[in-house]
């Protein structure tokens, strides 16, 4: 089979690791660009970036390209990411990431955490995008519309920026050997063992 | 140093609807005029403008009584102490002069209209073509070489005066003291006091587009007192905790599945 490599599996397609990656790109960089609308004192942000009117449109343009990205995201991991019985015992086991804690539920592509955080950014990236829409013309909605527009926009980007650093941890040093998974898209078997049994052996036979 | 905060109080009582003061100030501010189509009365433009920041609102207004009156109000920016527009500017454009005024460094503006619905008063106006905000500046530059702003100065009938804060509020009470009863202060009891006040002949409830009581919008408070700062703290105690994570419990590392099957994690 040509998705395992002797001890290697591939775990992610080059279009899930591009959309991601489309997601992710469009998603920081409105952080970035964000936070130096929010903070006056910043003024390093829009310095780097030709300025607060470049900023703008640079933002609006990426927040475009952040939508489009989340539409693709979702349609495309919105099954792998459905929430199943065993999710909740997962949860209450703070997915063995918090305190000891007795065998897991075997996890099948994603585990609850992750699924959590898919849902977190779904909703909270569909408000952020439509919000987003509203500020780029406030003057054709009703005031109360654009007004709260403004506030959640605000409490999005909040939700998901705090989010984004749990992400970067558990995607990055947190959980050694789980990056290449949105790189190269190859992972260890034993690293899918740990992570993605269920998975595993459903989709992968033991190399003979 | 901090100058001198102004007040401009407008008499409505005293006001004939003239509007000198509309085309005063188009005059100073170098304002091109509109065309614009009669709507059945002198009220005109209909509604304020990019370029026109104060307009007479002319108003047929019947009391309980059934007795007709003609509302006379110079709309315009009110200059709070609290504003709004200032508080949700991202470019410092919009800010407060020494006076207390809000005044607008339009090169600075990047037409984001943020300000456009955070105003309790709905006064600023954005301009398609230049892709920026105007509003009046209670004549910033003319206050600073000691001059009246160009409305008080065109106005016949001394219905738009201008002075320091606290003789203007006094002049305000006494005013009213002498006229009948209906005959309201509008402008110290909130946003912080503005600084650009009326003496209303009628209940401020009577004045279309005149809130009762103006307000910084709960929107605005959530999104500037509460949200912007949660962001980073969000974000920092996050980060923060990620590294307390790593630092007391460790990555999580890959183990080999056993054969019996116990899952260490």
């Amino acid at each position: 089979m040509s998705d395992t490599v002797r001890d290697m599996v591939r775990v992610t397609d080059p279009i899930e690791r591009i959309s991601h990656w489309l997601l992710a790109g469009s998603c920081l960089f409105c952080l970035f660009t964000g936070l130096g609308f929010m903070f006056r004192t910043w003024g390093f942000i829009p310095s780097l970036l030709g300025g607060l009117y470049a900023l703008k449109w640079m933002h609006i343009f990426s927040g475009v390209v952040f939508g489009f990205a989340l539409v693709h995201a979702y349609t495309m991991w919105r099954k792998d990411c459905a929430f199943e019985p065993d999710d909740a015992q997962w949860i209450k086991q703070g997915g063995g990431y918090l305190w000891k804690t007795s065998s897991l539920p075997p996890v099948y592509k994603y585990n609850a955490g992750q699924k959590l955080f898919f849902w977190f950014v779904v909703v909270f990236g569909v408000l952020i995008v439509l919000t987003g829409l509203v500020m780029w013309n406030p003057l054709a909605f009703p005031v109360a519309v654009a007004r709260w527009s403004y506030a959640l926009h605000a409490l999005s980007a909040l939700v998901i920026g705090s989010f984004f650093v749990v992400h970067l941890y558990l995607g990055t040093i947190g959980n050694p050997g789980t990056f290449q998974a949105m790189t190269t898209g190859w992972c260890s078997r034993a690293w899918c063992e740990t992570h993605c049994p269920r998975w595993l052996a459903d989709h992968y036979k033991k190399p003979e | 140093m901090k100058k001198t905060e102004y007040i401009k109080l407008i008499d409505t009582t005293r006001c004939t609807a003239c509007r000198g003061c509309q085309v005063a100030c188009k005059q100073w501010n170098e304002m091109p005029a509109s065309r614009t189509r009669n709507f059945g009365s002198y009220q005109n433009p209909p509604d304020l403008q990019w370029n026109t920041w104060t307009l007479i609102r002319f108003q047929e207004y019947a009391d309980k009584n059934g007795d007709f009156k003609w509302l006379f109000r110079k709309d315009g920016c009110m200059h709070c102490t609290e504003a709004a527009c200032i508080k949700v500017c991202p470019s410092g454009a919009l800010y407060h002069t020494d006076y207390g005024t809000v005044a607008l460094n339009r090169s600075a503006c990047i037409g984001c209209k943020a300000c456009v619905s955070a105003c309790p008063f709905d006064i600023p106006r954005y301009n398609q073509a230049t892709d920026k905000i105007y509003k009046c500046d209670l004549c910033y530059t003319r206050l600073h070489e000691g001059q009246k702003p160009a409305c008080v100065l065109s106005c016949p009938t001394g219905a738009i005066t201008i002075g320091e804060k606290k003789a203007m509020i006094e002049a305000a009470y006494n005013r009213v003291d002498k006229l009948d009863g209906k005959a309201t202060v509008y402008g110290d009891k909130f946003v912080g006091g503005t600084h650009v006040m009326y003496i209303l002949s009628e209940n401020p409830a009577a004045y279309d587009k005149l809130p009762s009581n103006p307000k910084v919008p709960a929107s605005v408070i959530l999104w500037k007192n509460l949200f912007k700062p949660f962001t980073l703290i969000g974000m920092g105690a996050v980060a923060g905790m990620a590294a307390l994570h790593y630092l007391i419990k460790g990555p999580h590392e890959v183990h080999e599945k056993k054969e019996g099957g116990e899952h260490d994690v």
